[in-house]
Formats: C-alpha cells, structure tokens, sequence
C-alpha cells in the first residue's frame, strides 16, 4: 500500500502509463468502470482490461484522482512544467474518473488547437466518459466544442474549393472525404446519444445534445430527419417513461413538418445541402442523390413535388397519433405518452391552422378538409380519393416518389392502397378517445391523466377557437 | 394491472419540523472536514458550493460562523485577467462561478474585493449577435447562461451594459408549446431551465412576455402524491426542483396553485435528523447544494422561522433591500 509522497508518486505515474498504453493497445475499447475492489493484491497493476472493457480497481482511485487533479492545476497556475505528452495522458485519466472538470477540458481544447490532439481522439475520450457517467455535461459540452471544429475545418474547405474553382479534380475528391466523414460523424454523435440515453433514463443533456447535433449537422435535410424518426419508433415502444426521448420525436416531427411545407410553399427542398451540413448524397445513395441530380440548377421543386408533401405530413400526424394511442392503451398510466399526446395534438392544431389560412391566403384550394366537425370527411379527402375535394394530384402521384422517404414499409403498402391508418384527430375524436380510456380502464393514473387530457383539451386548445 | 409510480413514499417517523441549529451546524462544519479525495471530485464547482453555504446560513440567520475574511480572499484570488471568475484557484473562469462569486460578495456587502468594472466588461463580451451568452471563452450557448449573466450585472447595477432586447428575444426563443423552457431553441422544457428563464424575464422587465396560466400549469403538473416536485415528468421528486418549480411559480404568481402543506411535509422530510442537512428524497445522503434549496423552499412557503428568500436571485430578501434590487413578480 502506498504512504509516502513519494510511493504515491511512483505509484500514479505507473497507473496513468498503464491507462495510456491499455487505450493505445486497444483501440476498440469501449466502457469504462471502476472494480470494487478496497485492497491492492499481488502488487498487480489496477488497471484491467477484458473484453473491451477498462476497469480501474476503487482502492487507486483515492491517491490517482488527487494527485492527476493538483498537478494540473499547478500547471495552470504556471507553478508547475508538464509537458505536452504528459498532459494528455494526466487529462485523459483525469477526465475518466472526473469529467465534470471544466478546466482539464479546456487543457485540451488548447491542446487540440495547437494540433497536439485530434477531433476524432478526444470525441472518443468522451465517449467513454460518458460509459461511465452518461449525463455529465462538460463532456457534453466539449463534446459539441469539438464538433464546432470538425464544421469549421469542413466550411473552410468549402469556401477555398470555391475560391480554387470546381475544375480541379483533386477539389472534388477532397471535399467527398470530408463530406463522408461529416456523415460518419454524424452517424456516431447519433450512436453515442443512444448509448447514453440507455444508460440514464430521460437523460437531458443526451438528447438536447442530439438536437444540437441535427441541428448543426443535418440542418434541413429531410432524409435524416426521416431516418431518425424511423429509427426513434422501436427505442420509444420500450421507453414509455423516457419523456426526453418523446420530446425528441416532437422535435423531429416539428422539423420534418416545417422543412415539407417549406418545400410544398416554394423550393428545391430536395436540393442538395449547402455549407456545413451533411448533404444528402453523402449520407445516401438511393433515391434522394437521384433527385437531386435531376433538380440541380432547378430553383424551384416541380409540381409534383409540390403536391407531394402535403398528405406526407399529413401521414406523418396520423402515424404518430395512432402510435401514441397504441403505447397509450398498451402501457397505462404513463404521463409520458399523454404529454406526448398533448404535443402532437397541439402541432396537429396549429399546423391545420396554419395551413388553412396560408391556403386561403394565397387562393388556392384547400387541399384537404380539416374541420373539427367532420373527421370521416377527412379520411376520405387526403389520400386516394382527394378529387372530390379539390385535391386531384395528391391522390395517386405522392406514393410512387414516396418510397424512399417513408421509413415504415408496412404504412407505405398501406398508402399505396389509399387506407389511412385511422381518423385524423380532432376535437370530438380526442374527446372520444378519452371516453373510451374512462370507460375501459381502471387504473387510477391513467382515469387521472386522461382526465388532465381532457382538461388541456379544453382549456388549452378549446379557448385557441 | 399496476403501474410502478414513480414517486417516494414518505414514513411515519419521517422528521415533521425544522431541525435549524442541526442544519447550521452541518453548515459551519462543512469543508473542515473534508478528505482529499471529497474535496478534489467538487472543487470545479467550489465557488457557487461556498454560495449554497453562504445564503443558507444567512437565511438561518448565522452567516457570522463563516469565515469572511477567508472567503474574500479566495474569491478575489479567483478574478482572473479577462475579470471573470473561477471556481477555485487555478480553474478557468465561467459565468456560473462570477454570478456565485458577486452573490457571495452581496451577502458580506463586500463588492470592492474584485474589480467590478472587469466583471461587467467579462459578462459583456460574452453576449453573441443572436443576444444569448456564452458560458465561457470556448462558446457553450444556454438559457442558464443568460440568467448568469443578467442576474450578476442585476446585483452590480450594469444592466444597461448589455444589448437587453436581443437577450430577451433568445430567451423567448427557446420557449415550448407547454409554455416552459429549454437550454436552447427546439430543447425540451425542463424545471431547472424554466427558473432560469422566469427569473430572466423578471431581472430584464418582461414577465409579461410569458403565458403564465399555461406554465402554471405546466409547475403544477410537477407535484406528486407525495407532495415534492420534480423536473420534468416521470422522474423522481427532488429537493432542488421543489425550489426551482417553485419560485417559478412565486415569480409568475401561482404559488397558491400547488398543496404547499404537502410540499412543505416532503421537504422536512428530507432532513437528515442525526447530521443536520436535506438531501434530495428522504433517507438520501445530504448535501449543502439541497440544504440550501430545502430551507429556501420552506422560506417562500412561509416558514417563520428563517429569512424572506428572494425567488429570483436565491438571496435574503434583506440583503436585495440592501442594495436596492426588487425583481419583477407577477401577482
């Protein structure tokens, strides 16, 4: 057992060395965790590595964590000479035990901006930070700090191939790499998200991270935005308490919802991605990249396209509704999903609202009946037999450049055949479902949320007229 | 079938009154005692835990057990070159740690320990073209940040420094459908956020700017059977979100629309009766960051015996008096 300074000494340094070569040896390491473990034996390193997997032995941790701390901390008070490599290694170990230590973040951020480290290297450091201690912000927020320089490096780029001229091949095949590896980027932000919201239910910083990141990196391209919320499905099925995890498909549906109507009002929502963001093509290689091949140089998206996207959202609100009666029945008495329903509704609202007066606006048709009054008359009017009223070329058109947007195979067959998946909401049908719960169920949280539904509905939306 | 609410189930011999000398003593004891090892996990956030301390013995009213001179010291030791301040010494400047460390100086009426013209100078530069702040040099942008930093140009009288209309309309921009919240736009609502941005809107003269009747119910829907509060739904009740939903609804005027008997109850119980202290549910290990927001919450619910707390700034009402700051509340 170490006493002395100097035992301790040995003793630290040994383990960071250990920590350092056990993640330069294996790069696929991927958790980390401390080994109860109160008593040092056999004189054996208490760094352990089995399986992909890091663990430190507790009895170390008490000497490691203070001794790494204050020799930092001298550093940064200049008392102190460490050199370059050594930092690394000390933050590295700092961090792993403590990553809520602001300033052995920024260490880095120095240290990545004097290209001593790299972006991918400390993205990966904090990935497994986050193994360990899911929700920790400042890991978060150097998280997104690097990313910030990843987009940086990827705009510059950009603007010299610009400056340069599009001829040079070279140009081309560079500005792929860096489109591919935005993409790769972005794909392992998503997984580093899913990992920690497993790991710690309705985990905040998480999913506002995976906000950030859309956000950031896939601004306005709808094919991500699709993908997400495709893959979300089954996540929040099994998550019914994950109130952070609805919320993210409330954000998705807002954007998606948004970006289509945007699309539908004017322009080439299918153009390419311009600046920073992850393009379509680089992301897919399937019917989006041909689109945009055929409507690049086209200011505006053709008829068509137009009239497409006005029964997808629609499609989009009767999905998401139906789920969330689904969950609702399956899983009584969760709060969440009565939230949830209560964002859906309220978008529903305001979108159909929206809508009605942009058409009206702008004298077109209305291109589906939207009525409190009468759902049956919107089941008929949106897809398939849309000529009767006045929404001709929505009725057939949409579902052959559907395809490789709608995520759910199953919904796009059921589109095809022109069969919605239930009534659109409305007022009275909201009102009926909540009857229905009242009627059929027993459990006092359910009777207690859909009663609180029932309340909003009223109050909140009933006074919005 | 059952459903597993997630709630707390409070006992019988759960502790009912204010156990006050045992929580100024657990104050006053606090960091004296600590290993190295405590000590260095939380040292990055040491200034605003100083804070925590700090109001919750002036609140009981025995601020005059710490040590003034010591902490002046070490805050002023904190003031780095750019004027903003550090959790401890050695760490890198923050807003969070500047606001904790100015609230600190209100208490002891001790402001002319830093140089208070390069705080506000540090707190200005850190405002973006969008009107939000930056929590630090390297940019993390969120609502909390905001409130940081109007809430310390507030207590230092600089309000005018910063581009105030641009502040506002970030801080709206992150506002939900549920009338709450986020750290950024397009982020889920969040009781931690939702303090933030109503004490915001106070500090700033905007208040009216909120639809306060559907944020009240939003608060409202945080309280559980057992009468605490949580953050957001289907998480647990906590201490520190029973102050945040609170004086939320204090700043927006719907207090008397939760069970505050109820509430009060889930907070005594929360008291650890052998070491002094609140933690976050009953049973849970104390600490001074829930010690100060279980006495402050029993402040606003009237408890008599410790001082008015202010529901914006987290500070004895007499020491705003002092320095003649009154936040906006709707009534």
């Amino acid at each position: 057992m170490a006493e002395s300074d100097e035992e301790v000494d040995v003793l630290v340094q040994r383990v960071v060395k250990d920590i350092t070569n056990a993640l330069k040896r294996n790069p696929n390491i991927d958790e980390i965790g401390v080994i109860p473990c109160p008593e040092a034996r056999y004189n054996r390193s208490p760094i352990v590595l089995a399986e992909n997997k890091l663990g430190i032995e507790s009895w170390c941790v008490k000497f490691l964590l203070p001794y790494v701390h204050n020799k930092l901390l001298l550093y940064r008070q200049r008392k102190h000479w460490v050199d370059r490599q050594a930092l690394v290694d000390i933050t590295c170990t700092l961090l792993l035990l403590n990553p809520d230590f602001t300033t052995a973040w920024n260490i880095r951020k120095e240290l990545l901006q004097n290209g001593v480290l790299n972006p991918e290297k400390d993205l990966y450091l904090g990935k497994l930070a986050l193994t360990k201690f899911p929700k920790s912000p400042e890991t978060w927020i150097h998280r997104r700090w690097v990313l910030q320089q990843i987009l940086h490096t990827f705009s510059d780029a950009n603007h010299k191939k610009n400056e340069q001229g599009e001829r040079e091949q070279a140009n081309a095949v560079r500005s792929q790499q860096l489109s591919d590896h935005l993409a790769r980027t972005l794909h392992q932000e998503m997984n580093v998200c899913s990992d920690a919201a497993s790991r710690y239910p309705s985990n905040y910083n998480a999913w506002s991270h995976r906000v950030w990141v859309l956000q950031h990196m896939a601004k306005g391209n709808i094919k991500v935005f699709h993908d997400e919320l495709s893959s979300m499905r089954l996540w929040v099925s099994m998550h019914v308490s994950d109130h952070s995890g609805f919320h993210y498909r409330q954000f998705l549906l807002n954007e998606l919802i948004t970006e289509l109507c945007r699309a539908s009002a004017s322009t080439t929502w299918l153009a390419q991605q311009q600046s920073s963001t992850v393009s379509n093509s680089s992301l897919h290689q399937h019917s989006c990249t041909e689109r945009n091949g055929e409507l690049s140089g086209a200011d505006t998206a053709s008829e068509e396209e137009r009239q497409f996207s006005l029964p997808t959202v629609l499609q989009l609100f009767l999905q998401e509704m139906e789920l969330c009666s689904d969950l609702i029945q399956s899983f009584p008495g969760h709060e969440t999903l009565w939230s949830h329903r209560r964002h859906i509704f309220f978008l529903w609202h305001q979108w159909r609202t929206e809508h009605q007066h942009n058409c009206h606006s702008k004298g077109e048709n209305v291109p589906v009946d939207v009525s409190d009054g009468n759902p049956g008359m919107l089941v008929q009017s949106s897809v398939g037999q849309g000529e009767s009223v006045n929404c001709k070329t929505h009725a057939s058109e949409p579902m052959e450049v559907d395809t490789g947007l709608l995520p759910d195979p199953h919904d796009s067959k059921r589109l095809k055949r022109g069969v919605l998946p239930s009534c659109p909401p409305s007022l009275p049908s909201e009102h009926s479902f909540v009857s229905i719960i009242l009627e059929s169920c027993c459990n006092y949280e359910q009777r207690r949320f859909a009663l609180a539904y029932k309340k909003w509905l009223g109050t909140v939306i009933g006074l919005q007229g | 079938m059952g459903t597993q609410l997630k709630d707390v189930i409070i006992k019988p011999d759960a502790p009912s009154t204010l156990l006050l000398d045992k929580h100024a003593d657990y104050i006053a004891a606090y960091g004296s005692k600590k290993d190295d090892y405590e000590y260095t996990l939380s040292e990055y956030l040491r200034m605003s835990g100083i804070y925590w301390g700090l109001t919750v013995m002036d609140l009981m009213d025995q601020l005059p057990r710490m040590n003034q001179q010591e902490i002046t010291d070490f805050i002023k030791a904190c003031q780095h070159e750019c004027g903003g301040i550090s959790a401890s010494i050695g760490h890198d400047p923050h807003l969070l740690y500047t606001l904790s460390a100015v609230q600190i100086l209100c208490l002891y009426e001790s402001l002319d320990a830093i140089d208070v013209d390069k705080v506000v100078e540090y707190v200005k530069g850190l405002q973006q073209e969008d009107g939000s702040f930056a929590g630090d040099k390297w940019g993390e942008i969120d609502t909390r940040f905001s409130f940081c930093a109007v809430a310390t140009l507030a207590l230092l009288g600089k309000m005018d420094m910063i581009n105030v209309d641009k502040a506002v309309e970030f801080v709206l921009s992150c506002m939900n459908f549920d009338g709450g919240f986020g750290c950024r736009p397009g982020s889920e609502s969040h009781a931690g956020q939702i303090y933030c941005c109503t004490g915001f809107l106070s500090l700033t003269g905007q208040l009216h700017q909120l639809n306060a009747d559907l944020l009240g119910w939003w608060l409202c829907e945080r309280q559980l059977p057992s009468g605490g509060l949580n953050g957001r739904p289907e998480k647990l009740p906590d201490v520190c979100y029973s102050w945040w939903v609170l004086a939320s609804l204090k700043i927006i005027g719907r207090i008397h629309w939760i069970d505050k008997a109820k509430l009060r109850m889930f907070i005594l119980a929360c008291q650890d009766e052998e070491t002094g202290g609140f933690a976050d549910r009953p049973g849970d290990m104390v600490d001074p960051f829930h010690t100060l927001f279980g006495v402050a919450g029993l402040s606003l619910l009237g408890d008599e015996r410790v001082k008015a707390v202010n529901p914006v700034l987290c500070m004895p009402e007499d020491v705003l008096q002092r320095i003649g700051l009154q936040p906006d509340l709707l009534s």
